[in-house]
């Protein structure tokens, strides 16, 4: 395994081995470990010292189903704080295959926004790196720009690429990668990383395979029994074919039903409209529509549970794929609005733009309470889409997040902690969920543990807390080993499986709670990145709004106490 | 009203509905529910009026019970 480390500046592109300390570590623990090692805390996340970091988990590279996950981190222009956003595709998979444990960005081509000759493409092989001319993509949306990438180096190679937003460094920007089917629609949304990427002036990273092998395993034949009892308990396991036939977007229900469906901008937690949002729904429609819809879809090559989905309009092409449950939230309900065909036509326009959905729906929200748009109205949602495609000041607030819009627009009733939206799972009324959004490092971020699964009263304060800590434990333990939060049930059914994997891919001897171990070190590092980087208590808090107005139908405010929050990470 | 979620819908007489009244007899409870319905609550998540509910639970006329099978979001 190998470092990769590019400065932009000076152009210098060098292979590193892997330090002793960084060893042990991939995915999200691996970027904690690199940022608090080399990125200064005080850096602007826009400027030459802020590092954007690319590492597959531990176990990426064997097509170990659901297991081949990128992360990227950065100090995040959003937050202020470290960023780690993951996503599926192909990107995790090849960078392994080629030995990459981490690649390090560093520097930027100028300080001010790139011009257009200044742009580059970063091409990685087993032959080596080099910076090529990207004049030709500048401004172009993420579906022109991959098709391009795809035809000019063949359509084996995985990409990452930032869209008009983070070429216009714009908070919400993410960075997208290529579904094994070559659609750029699996990004590591959240936190501002592709506005990170577009301020070092790099518009796309392809990752070239060629000659490549799956990563040396320690001790093939353990590993090939460990991989044979997951994928075995993984197709057994009932929620296997519910992700399958419904996909997220069965969380429509769950979550109204618990009153906990973001809806008209954070001010209800069920909608009249959830039916027709619904994963059933979603599921009746494509089928009944045919052509490219289909509510299965793989978006990982090897995945077993396949829980992504193509939407199709009316004639059965597609108009975006995938539409999961947190765009359906922020960009469904949270906006008033009921039709999946307009949801579905908003999420592929931010999608092309390269923003986080979930940021944008919550700042659409923000227009509404502004005055911008009404509930409901699709066709002005998109209208202010487009704005962002045209750049106007109003456009580049939106793409900047809720929270900049709410602070622009003078509204403070504004879903985020740390500066970043909360997803689709409304903290009054699922308060587990609420703790993680206000605890975790990344800020809102309901990957970061979610606790709407859990069978306990999600209004009662007193228990929350507990659940938050060992879903975030969780959480960052998958993140590390590059594993889908699906993966986990698998893992659940035989937890012994996760060292098995470990030992026998890299001849450690690893025990029982490896995941927790992993978990709780990523965490003690962005924790303390964050410290650095001037966080405290204070920070760890949803906004006061959400404690002070009651959330129909329960009437409940967020009431988790602040010593149960200063103490989610006391272990 | 129960609300069956996902996997649950069921095939009856009008076709598959994801909606069914069950009659109970007085003081029957969220176990009595799932007993006429042939389900086993293991994997479920049971919600009574929009809060989480014990199978212990004794349900009334009115109530809207969801019957959901777990999952973990995305």
């Amino acid at each position: 395994m190998l470092i990769w480390r590019v400065n932009l500046q000076s152009g210098s592109l060098q292979r590193e081995a892997v330090p002793e300390s960084w060893s042990r570590l991939g995915g999200r623990g691996l970027l904690a470990r690199i940022m608090v090692d080399e990125t200064p805390p005080g850096c602007d996340p826009l400027g030459p010292n802020n590092r954007l970091i690319f590492s597959p988990g531990l176990l990426v590279g064997h097509m170990l189903s659901s297991c081949d996950r990128i992360s990227v981190g950065g100090k995040s222009p959003m937050t202020g704080g470290i960023k780690e956003a993951n996503a599926g595709g192909t990107t995790g998979l090849k960078m392994a295959c080629m030995g990459i444990r981490a690649l390090i960005l560093e520097g930027q081509v100028t300080a001010a926004p790139a011009a257009r000759a200044d742009w580059r493409v970063l091409h990685l092989s087993l032959d080596g790196a080099r910076l090529e001319p990207a004049a030709d993509l500048v401004g172009l949306g993420v579906g022109e720009a991959a098709a391009r990438l795809l035809k000019r180096y063949g359509d084996q190679v995985a990409v990452a690429l930032i869209g008009p937003g983070g070429e216009m460094r714009l908070s919400a920007a993410g960075i997208q990668n290529l579904d094994k089917d070559g659609v750029p629609s699996r990004i590591a949304a959240r936190g501002g990383l592709g506005a990170v990427m577009g301020a070092k002036g790099l518009k796309a990273i392809v990752f070239d395979a060629a000659g490549a092998a799956k990563p040396p395993l320690a001790d093939p034949e353990a590993f090939k029994q460990a991989q044979k009892v997951f994928t075995r308990n993984l197709a057994d396991h009932p929620q296997t074919a519910l992700y399958r036939d419904y996909g997220t977007a069965a969380m429509a229900l769950t979550c109204n039903a618990l009153g906990g469906l973001p809806t008209r901008a954070f001010s209800e937690g069920s909608f009249e409209g959830a039916e027709t949002l619904s994963g059933e729904h979603l599921r009746e429609v494509t089928l009944e529509r045919g052509g490219e819809s289909t509510p299965t879809h793989a978006c990982m090559p090897g995945c077993a549970i396949r829980c992504s989905n193509n939407w199709g309009g009316p004639d059965g092409k597609s108009l975006v794929t995938p539409l999961e449950y947190e765009t359906i939230g922020l960009m469904g309900s949270n906006l008033g609005i009921a039709d999946l065909d307009v949801v579905a036509r908003l999420n592929w326009e931010v999608n092309d733009l390269g923003l986080d959905s979930i940021d944008l729906g919550a700042a659409l929200g923000v227009a509404v309470r502004a005055g911008l748009m009404a509930f409901g109205d699709g066709d002005r949602a998109m209208e202010l889409l487009r704005e962002i495609r045209q750049g106007t000041p109003l456009g580049r607030i939106l793409g900047h997040g809720a929270a900049l819009a709410g602070r622009v627009l003078g509204v403070i009733q504004v879903p985020v902690v740390k500066g970043q939206a909360m997803s689709a799972y409304e903290p009054r009324a699922i308060k587990g969920t609420g703790v993680t959004y206000a605890t975790s490092p990344q800020g809102a971020d309901h990957t970061a543990g979610n606790t709407v699964r859990a069978k306990v009263d999600h209004l009662d304060p007193k228990v929350q807390a507990a659940l938050s800590r060992n879903a975030q434990i969780s959480m960052a333990g998958y993140d590390t080993l590059g594993a889908c939060i699906f993966a986990g049930f698998g893992f659940a059914v035989a937890p012994e499986v996760i060292p098995g994997l470990l030992n026998a891919r890299y001849g450690w001897q690893v025990g029982g709670d490896i995941l927790q171990t992993l978990g709780r070190e990523t965490l003690s590092l962005e924790r303390e990145f964050n410290k650095r980087a001037g966080f405290t208590a204070a920070h760890d808090r949803l906004p006061e709004w959400m404690t002070l107005e009651p959330l129909p139908p329960h009437r409940s405010v967020f009431d988790v106490a602040e010593a149960d929050l200063d103490g989610v990470f006391d272990w | 009203m129960v609300h069956l979620h996902t996997s649950l819908r069921r095939r009856t007489p009008e076709g598959l509905v994801r909606r069914l009244e069950v009659a109970l007899p007085a003081g029957g409870t969220l176990a009595d529910l799932l007993r006429a319905l042939d389900l086993q609550a293991e994997g479920l998540l049971l919600v009574v009026n929009g809060r989480t509910a014990h199978l212990a639970r004794v349900l009334e006329e009115a109530d809207e019970v969801h019957l959901i099978p777990a999952l973990s979001g995305g």
